[in-house]
């Protein structure tokens, strides 16, 4: 690739007591690509995402971000160099209405301080009727504006997963992390996800690592896939040819598939 | 605007009040109600809106008006240096207790706060030589207030002390109406929510929980040297624990987390024990059964009920 990829990890590691989790991991996702991050269950994806997000600290390897050292930054300043994730279990504030979730992941991005608006100083009101046109604009993007004011949690899940998608746009981030975004949507609901995700990454050039269980959304939209297994990377490439790899396979289903296959 | 309306009657109603009523016993009743106001708003802003649980506010109530009595007997000072003085000692003692803030939560965090409200009660108690021990320090009344030179009006006895109260409570509670809803405020609610998500999306919770535990404390620093001006006379037994148990209570039986329901709480308590007559010495008893029915009936307390059951019938309608 011509320009230097907007994540890079390199050997990265962590240990949950005596269990490796994530092993000697080294992955890059290019600017405005996506690549997907599958495994079988408890494979290390979501603790890879929690890795790179800083949630997590690794015990070996380094972060870069745009080009720059990450790995000692806390998950807040990381953020604030552009990157939004959403979370396999959906994380909203649940007191707070859907505009003013979307609001607080925008608070990164504004310019008056927190007396400006106390004072109730026109530039800081103006920020905010910006920031709330701003948010209201998104929600109709999402077809969900009729929602703008109910609280986070009186939303079905799908539309829930929604919200997460629009909260992590409106800070407008270099990369978004998406973990598990299809998990517990109706078909139709995947479709629309899909075309949402395509969207992201062509209208406002996004780059996304995308943590799927659903191969079709992982053949459709990834460019990349990474494949982790027990910690490990066991293969690396293009869709089509990863999930016809054999120890991709094996991975998945296990050897036994061969043997009962011939007997 | 018609809640602004109402609120703005509400206070002239107040101030009328010493007009109105013979004898002291209501407009001193209604001086302590208001400054329970300023206690647990300000408790309200670092535990119902940051969600960080302390039982030490009226430790910082203290610190406050101790800051008036050194500060008026080492550098006789006045009332208007020692507003701002109490508030910013007080505030920097929060962000003392902000720090295990930090680190800890829920039980354990409140534990913490019990510790620093005793230190700073045995504190009071013990440190003989600077704080005047059991038998409290004097406290000059507020006094003569005069602008570039020409005399105003002099605050001394309760009803001039009571509006000047009355002044710095309105004065404080829109301070805190504003804080809550400014960003930071918004921010507090975020950690309160979910302090993981807050920091996903780039809030530093960190200075969240900090700036909550500094504000609260600095309301009940200006409290405590607004009382201690009015008194004329402080005394460690004024801020033990019992005090700061006192406005949990308020806090949680009015609402915590809504911004007027505390506010209820500060009432409710403060007419009880006058109800009670010759009951009223086992107040704290009551309070604590009242605690105890509030946190198991209805946890978002009164303020969250009302708000809930009308949300239910906008429901139906």
């Amino acid at each position: 690739m011509s320009t230097a990829p907007i994540l890079e990890a390199r050997g990265i590691h962590r240990r949950f007591g005596g269990v490796v989790a994530v092993k000697d991991v080294s992955l890059s996702v290019g600017v405005g690509e996506i690549v997907g991050l599958i495994g079988p269950n408890g494979s290390g994806k979501s603790t890879m995402v929690n890795l790179i997000t800083g949630e997590l600290e690794a015990n070996g390897g380094s972060f870069l971000f745009g080009g720059q050292d990450v790995t000692a930054l806390p998950p807040y300043k990381r953020a604030r160099l552009g990157m939004a994730r959403s979370f396999q279990m959906i994380r909203l504030f649940g007191s707070l209405s859907v505009e003013d979730n979307l609001l607080l992941a925008h608070h990164i991005r504004m310019q008056s301080s927190t007396l400006d608006t106390i004072l109730g100083r026109a530039q800081a009101v103006q920020e905010e009727d910006a920031v709330r046109a701003k948010a209201r604009e998104l929600l109709q993007w999402f077809e969900m504006e009729q929602f703008a004011k109910r609280p986070a949690t009186d939303l079905s899940i799908g539309q829930q997963r929604m919200v997460e998608l629009a909260r992590g746009l409106i800070s407008m981030p270099k990369l978004f992390l998406l973990d598990e975004p299809a998990a517990g949507l109706s078909p139709p609901n995947v479709d629309r996800l899909v075309g949402i995700i395509r969207r992201m990454r062509d209208e406002f050039g996004m780059s996304i690592l995308l943590v799927e269980h659903d191969m079709r959304v992982v053949r459709e939209l990834c460019d990349q896939v990474v494949v982790l297994d027990s910690g490990v990377m066991i293969a690396q490439g293009h869709p089509e040819a990863v999930v016809n790899d054999p120890v991709v396979v094996e991975a998945y289903i296990g050897s036994g598939w061969k043997r009962r296959a011939k007997a | 605007m018609k809640k602004n309306l109402s609120l703005v009657i509400l206070v002239l109603l107040l101030a009328a009040v010493p007009f109105l009523v013979q004898g002291s016993y209501i407009v001193s009743l209604l001086l302590l109600m208001l400054v329970y106001v300023i206690l647990t708003t300000g408790l309200n802003l670092v535990t119902g809106f940051c969600g960080q649980f302390s039982f030490a506010q009226g430790a910082f109530f203290g610190i406050g008006a101790y800051t008036a009595g050194i500060m008026s007997r080492d550098l006789h000072t006045g009332f208007w240096v020692h507003l701002p003085a109490g508030m910013i000692i007080t505030g920097l003692c929060g962000l003392l207790l902000g720090i295990p803030a930090l680190r800890l939560k829920g039980h354990f965090l409140a534990i913490v706060t019990i510790a620093f409200q005793t230190i700073v009660y045995l504190g009071l108690v013990q440190w003989t030589s600077f704080t005047g021990g059991q038998n409290g320090l004097p406290v000059e009344p507020v006094g003569d207030v005069s602008l570039f030179g020409a005399h105003l009006f002099t605050i001394d006895g309760l009803r001039a002390n009571y509006w000047l109260i009355l002044t710095a409570t309105v004065v404080l509670v829109v301070i805190a109406e504003r804080l809550v809803k400014s960003r930071l405020g918004r921010e507090w609610v975020a950690v309160r929510d979910d302090e993981v998500l807050a920091s996903a999306i780039g809030l530093n919770a960190t200075r969240a929980k900090l700036t909550a535990f500094v504000a609260s404390a600095a309301f009940a620093g200006a409290a405590g040297v607004l009382m201690a001006h009015y008194m004329g006379n402080i005394a460690p037994d004024d801020y033990t624990i019992w005090i700061s148990c006192t406005i949990v209570a308020m806090m949680i039986i009015g609402g915590k987390g809504s911004f007027y329901g505390p506010i209820l709480g500060v009432a409710l308590l403060t007419l009880l024990p006058e109800m009670l007559g010759d009951w009223a010495r086992y107040r704290m008893l009551f309070f604590g059964v009242l605690l105890v029915l509030a946190i198991a009936l209805m946890p978002e307390g009164i303020a969250g009920r009302v708000r809930k059951l009308r949300a239910t019938k906008e429901a139906q309608a």
